[in-house]
């Protein structure tokens, strides 16, 4: 069943001088419940504008995205937005625990909320750093915490923006490692934006291509991967590899014109 | 650690003691006229009376009464309407004139005007200080707001925060070093304008002891109410930065 959808996604931005600049043109498609979908794209093709209408901080200039059958005007219950700056979106002035508790306090209370952060930290790896602040962590842990506070408000959807890309590459493989984890035990539905071909080969059941400005949707590229995925040996599978080939040819071709 | 700050401290305190001796000199010399300046000891042992006797108490606290309350109330106002300002830009268009037209006024000015209207005594002071207060902190505040990152905003809005509580837990915070630099200008200010406002008023607290110990030739005391205006602006200045650190112990220490 579709969980996510889009249809006819159109994003005009005001210009200065003359009409409004077209970024995104007609984009149709869907993600399954309990599916992981990558959206990949060459840089500056309004991937994570595209994520943020879904998430409902941005409203589409035409067409609607639908979650759970119901129109998205604001930011839904249901979903949450894991940014890729994850040094403006943690709160510099509160410890790691209160930076997780932020996900619910408003809804159950400080107290409550900071036991609920205790558990998501402990499933995130980073038990027993609750008052540690923000810039005292590396940049990996760091994104652990945004991904333990997305996971403290129990969403059904993971929106996630090119989570991993501010890392190094060994810290990559951790933190992906950990988002299949906590994707298959939860049986949440994902869709991550990424511009590595690798990455969302690697964790998606299907791969949604963007083109160039003014971004329309390519092709939807099934995977057909097994599970559970291997850091190691998954990348060295023929169906990777032919995969690889064939994505990257096609984002190098979009990105030279 | 102890002796080096204080090792560090001490060319200072030295050309402070050899201009309060040359002081000395001068006037014993007769090259500075003692009725004018009396010798620094000669102040030393009147500010000793004033302390011994416990005299000095009422004015003092008069003035630091006078100082707390403006600046309380001078800095709510600017903090609820930098916030108000920032926030909800219906609330800018409607008080932006006001506030530019009114932030450029030397406060002081503003005194006499005040007296008409309320008199001299504890409301017009109050009032006087509260706004030299109120600017500072509201354009301050106002900055601060303004400049909450996006994305923090974005984080607040995604795990669906309200407006209150987004105003409270995120956007106040993030602006709390604006508006702290805001208090910190607008304390120097509140001294300013409750000493002006005590003299002109002619009654109370060390700026109308200062003027009235002037005009009564009482030059000694004159100078040794000045000192405890001094102290009580260097504690205050000592107090506001403590309780800024306190209140930003988040942020990594650069230095």
């Amino acid at each position: 069943m579709d969980f996510l959808e889009l249809e006819g996604i159109t994003k005009e931005f005001p210009s200065r001088s003359g009409p409004p600049a077209r970024v995104m043109e007609r984009v149709s498609f869907s993600v399954r419940e309990g599916e992981f979908m990558a959206v990949l794209g060459p840089s500056g093709c309004g991937k994570s504008t595209l994520l943020q209408m879904a998430a409902g901080l941005l409203p589409p200039s035409s067409g609607e995205a639908r979650i759970g059958g119901r129109r998205v005007d604001g930011p839904p219950p249901e979903a949450v937005y894991v940014f890729q700056q994850y040094t403006r979106s943690l709160l510099p002035w509160r410890n790691v625990r209160d930076n997780v508790a932020f996900a619910v306090e408003h809804r159950i209370g400080r107290r409550r909320a900071r036991a609920a952060a205790e558990v998501q930290l402990a499933q995130v790896g980073l038990a027993g750093f609750g008052d540690h602040f923000p810039w005292q962590l590396s940049g990996g842990m760091q994104q652990r915490v945004a991904i333990a506070r997305a996971l403290a408000a129990e969403p059904a959807l993971l929106l996630m923006d090119e989570p991993f890309s501010a890392v190094d590459a060994l810290t990559r493989l951790d933190l992906q490692a950990l988002i299949l984890d906590i994707w298959t035990q939860r049986k949440l539905t994902v869709m991550l934006v990424t511009h590595d071909v690798e990455e969302a080969i690697y964790l998606a059941d299907r791969i949604a291509m963007l083109t160039r400005r003014p971004t329309t949707l390519a092709e939807i590229v099934e995977v057909g991967l097994p599970r559970p995925r291997d850091p190691i040996a998954t990348r060295e599978l023929p169906r990777f590899l032919e995969l690889r080939h064939d994505l990257l040819g096609k984002l190098l071709t979009r990105h030279a014109v | 650690m102890l002796s080096r700050s204080v090792l560090s401290w001490l060319p200072g305190l030295l050309v402070l003691g050899l201009i309060l001796l040359g002081l000395e000199l001068a006037v014993e010399t007769g090259w500075v006229r003692r009725a004018l300046m009396p010798p620094p000891t000669a102040i030393a042992l009147t500010l000793w009376d004033l302390l011994a006797s416990g005299e000095f108490v009422a004015p003092l606290l008069s003035t630091m009464e006078l100082v707390f309350t403006g600046f309380a109330i001078g800095s709510a106002l600017g903090i609820a309407g930098g916030l108000a300002m920032g926030w909800f830009p219906a609330v800018f268009r409607l008080l932006e004139p006001l506030v530019e037209l009114m932030r450029p006024i030397p406060k002081a000015a503003l005194v006499p005007p005040l007296m008409l209207f309320l008199g001299i005594g504890t409301t017009m002071k109050v009032t006087s200080v509260a706004l030299a207060v109120l600017f500072p902190v509201l354009v301050n505040t106002l900055q601060g707001v303004r400049g909450t990152d996006r994305v923090m905003l974005d984080a607040a809005r995604t795990h669906g925060w309200g407006t209150a509580h987004t105003l409270r837990h995120l956007v106040l915070p993030a602006a709390l070093p604006f508006i702290l630099a805001g208090m910190r200008i607008s304390l120097g200010l509140a001294l300013v304008l409750a000493v002006l406002a005590e003299m002109l008023s002619g009654q109370g607290g060390l700026g109308f002891l200062i003027l009235d110990m002037q005009r009564s030739f009482l030059i000694r005391q004159m100078y040794a109410w000045l000192i405890i205006l001094a102290v009580l602006g260097l504690a205050l200045n000592g107090l506001f930065l403590l309780a800024e650190r306190r209140a930003l112990h988040w942020q990594p220490q650069s230095n």
